[in-house]
């Protein structure tokens, strides 16, 4: 079972604020989910398995070339200081 | 004629050439439609029609001149809200994203309105994808067009019934699980995911990047077929992308050998199964081959998706930090972290769970015990697809195991809800195509037929599909809207 201590740990290291309603139907639920996936237990560790399906040449990359984005949408919203500015939070 | 809502794709494009209406009277009789029908439907989050009106004036322009107009002309496209727009509003149905107005064009988009394609708005979708009913927006969910009481399917599950109730031609959904041919089976539509890597995911909003791919969401075959191959290709803002042949619409491959999947017919609804039989035979009436077939390592998928995809969305959604996206949050009242924890707040109840999970698989001690393992199920059960595609063209089994259901049903027990994509996600994990065509009913609710093939097989996917769905005769337009 997971702890609220453990609940609270996963949350800080997500950086998530849990409300009172998910902080008590949380643990219950995340348990759940890992008792299910517990099942890949069963499966060897067997490190000859080659683990990346796709594998990327560097020549296949594009080049590195810097090229200017289109501005006009992000100037719209520059304050007169020259920030960003964001929508107010409900 | 009938309707002009009721159009298919190819026939909207003769139709616009032809002269028998124009693109303005079109898009005027889809808004229309979408007038009557959305209030009870829920399927759009943005509808942009003054967008669409003016697109469609230039296309009549065009063809009054007689400019090029694209293949796809005047050809209305819902799109799946976690596909970026410019300058139309791109929400992922979350809170954190209710006002973010993208200043580009995802590929897909690029591709579609290069080719006279007008989009139309942006359809509903479980938040950022995660979910199979839509009940996870932010927004009222969409209700199934064959029956208001129940699920349309998800995440895409605005964009399977928008096309199912005629609010706009085709549609663009993305599938990281399931997500396109779910909704596509619920509302008994056509339904793709291509190979990985056959279209661009640039402008694709993340959740789970090494399993998701935009597919169509269309009501023919032939619809598919177009969209796909105006969709597909090379992308240079997308690495994994690949170039891919263009797909053919009546070529005969000759014989194709199929095998159902006997642990999809197992754990299945008796009435799912029942109707996947029937089609099955009909592929036999065509000139299929049919065996049955088992996956060894079917069992470990369902646990090792769940393990990958909350794990690259721990990290995915990490960006929603109130500094690239977010909300004018004053700083002074907060510490570092204690600022981010309390924006990501605005995160929904599901996406807060996966990611929890992600960081519970990742963190020290459990990262060999759960997303290394998934990792090296993931590559097995490919292989083993890749074996059993030396044999068989294609895969068969039923999309979904169930049919659609009531809304609420699973919403507070998240296995249960994950168990409806049990049967999709092995397509996501092997990165292989996968299509969901509409086959039967049961009570009047859809069932979808999956097929499978092997990667960049799409062609082989198409050719049974064509001729499935032109020998199987079942209701093609819903009464219940």
């Amino acid at each position: 079972m997971i702890s609220k201590e453990e609940l609270e740990y996963l949350a800080q290291i997500s950086k998530i604020n849990l409300n009172e309603n998910e902080s008590r139907k949380f643990p219950k639920q995340l348990d759940k989910t890992i008792e299910y996936i517990d099942i890949l237990e069963e499966l060897a560790s067997d490190d000859s398995v080659i683990l990346d399906l796709q594998e990327m040449k560097i020549e296949e990359l594009r080049d590195d070339v810097v090229r200017m984005s289109d501005g006009k949408q992000i100037s719209k919203n520059l304050t007169e200081d020259g920030f960003l500015r964001g929508p107010k939070m409900k | 004629m009938s309707n002009l809502h009721d159009l298919l794709a190819y026939e909207v494009v003769g139709g616009i050439n032809g002269g028998l209406f124009t693109a303005e009277e079109y898009v005027s009789s889809i808004l229309k439609r979408i007038e009557d029908v959305e209030s009870k439907l829920h399927s759009f989050i943005t509808l942009d029609s003054e967008g669409a009106l003016s697109a469609a004036k230039i296309i009549d322009r065009k063809i009054r001149e007689k400019e090029d107009t694209g293949e796809l002309a005047g050809v209305t496209v819902g799109i799946k809200d976690n596909i970026s727009t410019k300058n139309i509003r791109t929400t992922c149905a979350s809170k954190i994203l209710e006002d973010y107005v993208p200043s580009y064009d995802a590929t897909v988009i690029k591709h579609l309105k290069k080719n006279g394609a007008i989009i139309l708005g942006k359809l509903n979708l479980d938040e950022f994808g995660m979910g199979s009913t839509t009940e996870y927006s932010r927004y009222p969910p969409t209700r199934n067009p064959w029956n208001l009481d129940y699920v349309p399917g998800g995440s895409s599950g605005g964009s399977g019934a928008a096309v199912a109730a005629r609010e706009c031609t085709v549609s663009l959904g993305s599938d990281t699980g399931g997500s396109i041919r779910c909704p596509a089976s619920f509302c008994s539509v056509v339904g793709l995911k291509p190979t990985y890597g056959r279209v661009s995911r640039y402008g694709l909003i993340s959740y789970a990047n090494s399993l998701e791919q935009i597919g169509p969401i269309c009501r023919s075959v032939r619809d598919l077929v177009m969209m796909v191959n105006i969709i597909s290709g090379k992308d240079e803002m997308d690495n994994t992308s690949i170039p891919s042949s263009p797909i053919t619409l009546n070529n005969k491959l000759g014989k194709l050998n199929v095998a159902i999947i006997k642990e999809l017919i197992t754990g299945s609804d008796h009435e799912v199964t029942r109707t996947i039989y029937s089609a099955s035979e009909k592929l036999k009436d065509i000139g299929c081959t049919l065996d049955e077939i088992s996956i060894k390592n079917l069992n470990y998928a369902l646990p090792s998706y769940y393990t990958l995809a909350s794990a690259e969305a721990s990290s995915n959604l990490a960006r929603y930090d109130n500094i690239r996206y977010g909300f004018d949050l004053p700083v002074e009242e907060y510490k570092w972290d204690t600022y981010f924890s309390k924006v990501r707040e605005n995160f929904g109840e599901e996406v807060k769970r996966r990611i929890l999970i992600g960081s519970y698989v990742l963190s020290s001690g459990y990262y060999s015990k759960y997303y290394l393992k998934a990792r090296r199920l993931r590559s097995l059960l490919r292989l083993e697809l890749l074996t059993l595609f030396k044999k068989y063209d294609l895969l068969i089994g039923p999309t979904m195991p169930i049919p659609p259901f009531k809304f609420g049903e699973k919403i507070d027990d998240p296995i249960k809800m994950y168990l409806v994509d049990i049967n999709t996600v092995i397509a996501n994990l092997a990165g292989i195509p996968a299509i969901s065509l509409p086959v039967g009913f049961s009570n009047g609710l859809p069932i979808g037929l999956q097929i499978m093939a092997a990667p960049f097989e799409e062609q082989k996917l198409i050719d049974a599909s064509y001729d499935l769905e032109n020998s199987i005769t079942i209701q093609r337009k819903t009464n219940a809207i």
